[in-house]
């Protein structure tokens, strides 16, 4: 029996890919959409979930960002 | 062809040469400089757009020749490559506040507290203006003229002069004296405090000494020259000494609004005994302390201020200078004790004071000085401390309070709260207070407190200026990223480990690698000595227990600390340390050349200048040092720096005093090297674990930051940062052990119902009061 799913394949760096799982954690069931965990630097995920995930790594860069107030 | 070029020529160049003539004639006025402006309808535009727009600022015809751009809401542009720029900046820094100085183009700011500053060191008004129009490329913004004369009307037009005893509230200017005077004297509290002598109800009339001021003159025209060379006339009144205080308040901005200068006429005080003191010929001091002495006894007089020099500058001797020219009773204050044997040991180094007229007074060593007049080194807290103290330092403090001290020398005075200073001023009298700092800035923004407590602003070098002249060591600044290894980051991402993120983020194997790595570089390839900062007490003792060096935090006692600083400096063994905090201000260490920080205090720009400010005494011989010498950079600042992590937010921010002043950090991503593998440690899998089982055992109190008692920015920015990133930061704000607390008694009480302890149990020494 051969399973398919359509997902994306993400490659990134290793405290990146720490946080996608984090975050991934962090969701209801439902909701969460890891499919696999590749190795520490890919992961493969659900299609639908690109942008949620580039908006919450925008976020918190920007926490980690100092910008000198004018 | 041939024919309409030759007649096209003649009045093509004649209709130029015209109007190239006309310009000349209309510019050559500087005061009256009259521009034909075409859009003259749209110069009085609305304010806010036209202080970002400067389109509309008039450039002088020569304004290549002149150093820098005037701004109308008070900014100032300097160019340093000019030929005017060591001119321009002598008078700038005098004028304005400097808020970012990199290499080629200077910010300055004017306020009213830098023409306060301006005012008291001597230059008036119209002197600031003609100046500033000198060397400005543009017209002068009318705004600008307005806003120093606003700012400066009423500054620097009475003194409050200390002579021969007596308080004088003092005028120098012959025009407003009278008026000026008069109108002191109609407010009742100061009316009240004045007494009359034989004279009647007229002023004194006394001769000071006019300015000597060599570095503007060449500015100025020759009679304004001569207007300032005048001997000038000051009228007087005296008022009663107890009132000093009262008078004071009377004066600043919120009543009276003509704020005091206070000067001390040492050469003509006979009432205080004269200390035998003088430099010693080898003191020769640099031209910078020359410049910012100069600046403090501009007419003879000394004025109370603050001389603004990076660290490993020499402000000792600028210090023990002022001390030696006025030649009377000196107070010196210190952070800690070992600055105070560090003070005491300058004092006997630069000047020839005899051994039994300096003395040390710390909770060690309580000595007294013989004879009449003496040096006296203390702390800010021997003084200001409220408790009860021996009967031996109660005499001490007694003698300090009763006298009159020629010069109160107040050293790192950014540190000190203003609560304390107040104490200090208060309990101590003084003629003159003179404050030496490398960095006049601090997180809770009261460092404009300093401006009525001490004085204003008299000097502030420029930080790269004097490493070009080879004065100041010549720092490489880097900040190392190192990235988190994979179970540190999940670790770090966890809800339940927000209190622990700092000490993650602080032990991340990579860092201490990385950590190791440079130590053994420079250790073993340049021989360099390395000092290693940790604010974080437990990474600290962890990196220096795991390679087997000597560490120096809040607790390590006075004997002790001088004994691993002297084995540091002599010993071929011993090259590294580890500072905690303490090791922030003004432990002088002149052989460490290399900085390595580990974990830092949030983002206090100061505690990162003032760390840097450890290396920064020159190093090798002068030529090498010099542009073009062998070495181009002597000295190393390295930040360590965990990426995706808070500690990225707070590196920046810590860096810019240091950006300010010139300095690039330059950003290193590949440390350790990659073929670094098994020497270095935390390279297995499983050691790397088990730190990171060592870190999440660890307790919470543990963890922390070590807390000073004497450190204010530290709370300022604790409350700054609860503000600004609330829950995961409650791990190092103060709130931490509230909630611990709570979560005990909790447990004990049974679902939070606490009941009443039983009486019998209760210990002895409290059985007696619950009756």
């Amino acid at each position: 029996m051969v399973h398919a799913a359509k997902g994306i394949f993400i490659s990134c760096d290793i405290p990146m890919a720490q946080f996608i799982i984090n975050y991934n954690a962090s969701l209801p069931q439902s909701q969460k959409f890891i499919i696999h965990i590749l190795d520490g630097t890919h992961l493969f995920v659900s299609s639908n979930v690109e942008g949620m995930i580039r908006s919450a790594i925008q976020e918190f860069r920007e926490k980690n960002t100092y910008e000198k107030p004018a | 062809m041939g024919h309409g070029e030759n007649s096209g020529r003649p009045h093509k160049r004649n209709k130029y040469s015209s109007k190239e003539d006309h310009k000349a004639a209309a510019f050559d006025d500087e005061e009256a400089y009259y521009v034909e402006d075409f859009n003259d309808d749209d110069r009085d535009g609305d304010g806010e757009g036209k202080k970002r727009d400067f389109t509309k600022l008039e450039l002088k015809p020569d304004h290549a020749n002149r150093p820098l751009w005037a701004c109308a809401d008070g900014r100032i542009f300097l160019e340093t490559f000019s030929p005017l720029y060591k001119q321009a900046y002598d008078f700038l820094i005098a004028i304005a506040e400097p808020v970012c100085r990199p290499e080629s183009m200077h910010e300055y700011n004017l306020t009213p507290h830098s023409l306060y500053a301006a005012v008291s060191v001597g230059l008036e008004t119209e002197t600031i203006i003609a100046v500033l129009n000198k060397l400005s490329k543009t017209k002068l913004p009318k705004e600008m003229i307005e806003f120093i004369h606003a700012s400066t009307a009423n500054y620097g037009k009475v003194k409050l002069v200390l002579k021969k005893n007596r308080y004088l509230v003092e005028s120098p200017f012959p025009e407003a004296r009278r008026l000026v005077l008069k109108r002191l004297l109609s407010d009742e509290v100061i009316s009240r405090a004045r007494i009359f002598n034989e004279g009647g109800d007229g002023f004194n009339v006394s001769r000071a000494i006019g300015e000597i001021e060599g570095t503007h003159d060449e500015l100025l025209n020759e009679a304004q020259l001569a207007a300032v060379a005048e001997e000038k006339e000051a009228h007087s009144f005296e008022i009663d000494p107890s009132q000093v205080e009262n008078v004071k308040q009377r004066c600043l901005p919120n009543a009276l609004n003509y704020p005091m200068l206070e000067e001390y006429d040492f050469r003509n005080d006979t009432i205080n005994p004269d200390l035998e003191m003088e430099l010693k010929p080898q003191a020769q001091p640099r031209p910078y302390q020359e410049k910012s002495l100069s600046k403090m006894f501009g007419n003879g007089r000394a004025r109370s201020g603050i001389i603004v020099l990076p660290c490993g500058a020499g402000k000792s001797l600028v210090g023990v200078s002022a001390a030696c020219r006025i030649k009377k009773s000196c107070l010196c204050l210190a952070t800690n004790a070992v600055s105070v044997d560090q003070w005491a040991f300058q004092f006997k180094l630069w000047s020839n004071i005899r051994d039994e007229n300096i003395c040390r007074f710390t909770s060690d060593s309580k000595e007294r000085f013989r004879g009449n007049a003496g040096v006296v080194v203390t702390t800010y807290n021997m003084v200001a401390f409220g408790g009860k103290r021996s009967e031996e330092s109660e005499k001490i403090i007694e003698e300090i309070r009763n006298r009159e001290w020629g010069l109160l020398l107040m050293d790192e005075v950014h540190v000190v709260p203003a609560h304390m200073f107040r104490k200090v001023i208060s309990i101590t009298k003084s003629h003159c207070k003179l404050g030496l700092t490398a960095t006049l800035v601090r997180e809770d923004e009261r460092i404009t407190d300093l401006n009525f407590l001490i004085g204003p602003k008299l000097y502030e070098a420029n930080w790269l200026d004097l490493v070009k002249g080879g004065f100041i060591a010549n720092v490489q600044c880097a900040e190392v990223w190192c990235p988190m290894t994979k179970e540190f980051f999940a670790e770090y991402l966890k809800k339940e480990n927000s209190k622990k993120k700092q000490a993650l983020y602080v032990m991340n194997p990579n860092k201490f690698r990385a950590c190791e790595f440079l130590i053994r570089f420079h250790e073993q390839q340049r021989g360099d000595k390395i000092i290693v900062f940790a604010d974080n007490l437990f990474a600290l003792t962890e990196y220096a227990m795991k390679l087997r060096k000597p560490m120096i935090y809040g607790a390590t006692s006075h004997i002790e600390r001088t004994k691993i600083l002297e084995a540091f400096k002599t010993s071929k063994e011993v090259n590294t340390v580890f500072l905690s905090k303490v090791g922030d201000n003004s432990i002088d260490i002149p052989e460490a050349n290399v900085i390595i920080q580990i974990s830092s205090h949030a983002g206090s720009r100061r505690q990162e200048a003032q760390r840097l400010g450890r290396i920064l005494r020159a190093k090798g011989r002068l030529q090498d040092r010099m542009a073009g010498g062998k070495e181009e950079y002597n000295a190393f600042f390295y930040s360590l720096v965990s990426t995706d992590t808070q500690e990225m937010y707070y590196s920046t921010k810590r860096q810019q005093f240091l950006i300010d002043q010139g300095y690039s950090f330059k950003v290193i991503t590949s440390l350790p090297p990659s073929d670094a593998g098994s020497e270095l440690s935390y390279h297995r899998l499983e050691d790397q674990l088990s730190l990171l089982g060592k870190v999440l055992s660890a307790g919470d109190d543990k963890l922390g930051l070590e807390i000073l008692e004497d450190d204010t920015d530290d709370i300022a920015l604790q409350k700054a940062r609860a503000r600004r990133l609330m829950g995961s930061m409650s791990a190092m704000s103060g709130a931490k052990g509230m909630v611990y607390h709570e979560f005990r008694t909790g447990q004990k009480g049974g679902f939070g119902k606490s009941k009443p302890k039983d009486p019998a149990k209760r210990h002895q020494l409290f059985k007696k009061r619950f009756v």
